[in-house]
């Protein structure tokens, strides 16, 4: 067996299909600007397209055509909302993949890096069943919001990102940035939960929150024992981390911006590791990029000119 | 004491015993072990390092593993498994100390034998996902089965008093490794349903085992007709 595999050797079953994963990354460089939004989401439709085409969400591009993109990112989740249950099984989907491949990536460090220390080695074993635990506990919740596995693309950009070759860069791509992204997606979730009385959905959350931060722990140990005694290496790596951060912050998406629909989780990443310092970073690292706002115009915009099309046909 | 009440502690004469009735260290409960095992704390150690080896490298096998097996309910099935392997390992390693070998626990796994590292390696090797089969009989059906015919050996044939933690631990290991076996059976019974894939499950097996027979196994000197388990006659293709 082979050490380090690309993320599309990623293995699945009959049931999923992939989704390119630069369409996770579109909004990244784009700036608050509608034009600029429309024209990066315009560029890329025909993948859209044939990306959705047979799953579950060929029907929210039937109705905004490429611009179906920004349905997720748009807004905060609300349960009054009429898509609220679409907005939920968008995102437990995606977070069942994201565990999926939390799960391949601690497990690949095993493989990957057999001369790490030994306390490393135990925490990612660890890790392994903490995740596969998450992948079971998404799948029953997957059941409980009436959506099956699969029915959505999925995008192994989280693998990509994450995943790379170097121990320390490694820890702080899957537990410090993918982890952390964890962290805040289920803080919010709990808050939706919360406000919408789903006591299942609310108490698994809450267990898999205080893993996630166990394991962003790990990632922040990890990497100061890995750079110890040489700055310059501590630098690459935290520099490594806050480029991963940045392409997770889905053009802000996930910020400390008021209109985010992912709010940073700051007193959880505190808990796990993260100094002030760095959440003061990431908040302004994460700012950049179309403002809500901007993104429901785009999208409305996007909606008009797929009637048109559709309407043309 | 000189009142002549029954004595609680003993005195300095032949007259001055405790009223407590005798027991041996063996009375209550009976207690029927014996001193003297097979192996002394230098051979046990030696053992316990190969222990370690192969449950070291299972934990990172069925780590590489998790991402190329397509079956969902493997994957997650391998999460807990990988966490019991690397469980055992630590367990192991951290017995090392107590038998006299307290270096660095990087070099604590040792394997017996270069053929034995030949084995792991054969059964690390595939890698494809349409290879679940190839790569659960390598770990679940001649390896796991091995190590656990073993460690019944161990249990059963060290000192039983001097060398008590070594089998507390066997016994914490060998249990885990039979709940894998039956996990491992269900879910290749499932997999393997079709009569070409349950061909391919036993041809593996077949040249596995071989290679473990052809190593001396964990430890390099195994007596392999001591086998006698359903899992070992399994492995042997004699069920």
């Amino acid at each position: 067996m082979k050490r380090f595999i690309e993320h599309d050797e990623l293995a699945r079953d009959s049931r999923f299909v992939r989704q390119h994963n630069v369409l996770s990354t579109i909004l990244g460089g784009v700036e608050d600007d509608v034009e600029a939004v429309v024209a990066a989401i315009e560029k890329y439709a025909d993948l859209i397209e044939a990306s959705v085409r047979g799953t579950g969400a060929e029907a929210l591009f039937e109705k905004h055509g490429p611009g179906m993109l920004l349905v997720r990112p748009n807004e905060p989740m609300d349960p009054k909302h009429p898509a609220a249950k679409t907005q939920l099984q968008l995102r437990l989907h995606g977070v069942f993949v994201g565990e999926l491949q939390a799960l391949e990536g601690a497990a690949r460090s095993l493989w990957d890096f057999p001369e790490a220390p030994w306390d490393f080695q135990m925490n990612m074993a660890r890790q392994c069943w903490d995740e596969a635990r998450h992948v079971q506990i998404f799948e029953k919740l997957l059941d409980h919001v009436e959506v099956e596995a699969g029915t959505f693309p999925e995008s192994t950009f989280l693998f990509e990102c994450a995943c790379n070759e170097d121990p320390a860069m490694r820890v702080a791509g899957v537990n410090r940035a993918l982890e952390g992204l964890a962290c805040d997606v289920f803080r919010d979730t709990l808050r939706f939960a919360e406000e919408s009385g789903d006591e299942t959905l609310r108490q698994s959350l809450d267990f898999v929150l205080a893993d996630e931060i166990t394991h962003v722990r790990f990632g922040s140990e990890w990497v100061r024992e890995f750079t110890r005694d040489d700055p310059e290496y501590a630098q690459r790596v935290q520099d490594f981390r806050r480029q991963v951060d940045q392409q997770f912050s889905f053009g802000g998406a996930r910020s400390a911006r008021k209109d985010a629909s992912i709010p940073i989780a700051r007193e959880d990443r505190l808990e796990a590791g993260f100094s002030p310092e760095e959440l003061e970073d990431l908040a302004e690292l994460s700012d950049r990029g179309p403002s809500s706002e901007t993104l429901r115009e785009a999208l409305r915009l996007l909606r008009e000119r797929h009637e048109r099309r559709q309407a043309a046909e | 004491m000189s009142d002549g009440a029954p004595r609680r502690f003993p005195g300095y004469g032949s007259g001055e015993r405790t009223h407590f009735t005798p027991y041996s260290a063996f009375d209550v409960p009976a207690d029927l072990r014996e001193l003297h095992g097979r192996w002394d704390v230098a051979a046990i150690a030696e053992r316990v390092r190969n222990y370690r080896y192969a449950e070291e490298w299972s934990m990172r096998i069925l780590g590489g593993w998790v991402a190329t097996i397509p079956e969902l309910p493997v994957k997650t099935g391998l999460g807990k498994i990988i966490w019991d392997c690397a469980q055992n390992a630590d367990a192991l390693g951290a017995r090392l100390p107590e038998l006299r070998f307290a270096r660095n626990p990087r070099s604590a796994a040792l394997p017996s034998n270069a053929k034995f590292s030949a084995l792991i390696e054969a059964i690390a090797e595939p890698e494809a996902p349409d290879l679940t089969i190839e790569k659960l009989v390598g770990v679940f059906e001649v390896l796991f089965p091995h190590l656990v015919d073993v460690y019944t050996h161990n249990i059963k044939h060290t000192d039983a008093i001097a060398d008590a933690p070594s089998i507390e631990l066997l016994e914490i290991i060998v249990d885990r490794h039979r709940r894998h076996a039956k996990w491992a059976e269900e879910v290749l019974s499932k997999l393997a349903e079709a009569s070409e894939s349950e061909a391919r499950r036993r041809e593996r097996r077949r040249v596995l085992h071989d290679a473990l027979r052809e190593s001396g196994g964990v430890t390099g000197d195994w007596d392999f007709s001591r086998d006698t388990s359903a899992e070992a006659q399994k492995a042997r293709g004699l069920e």
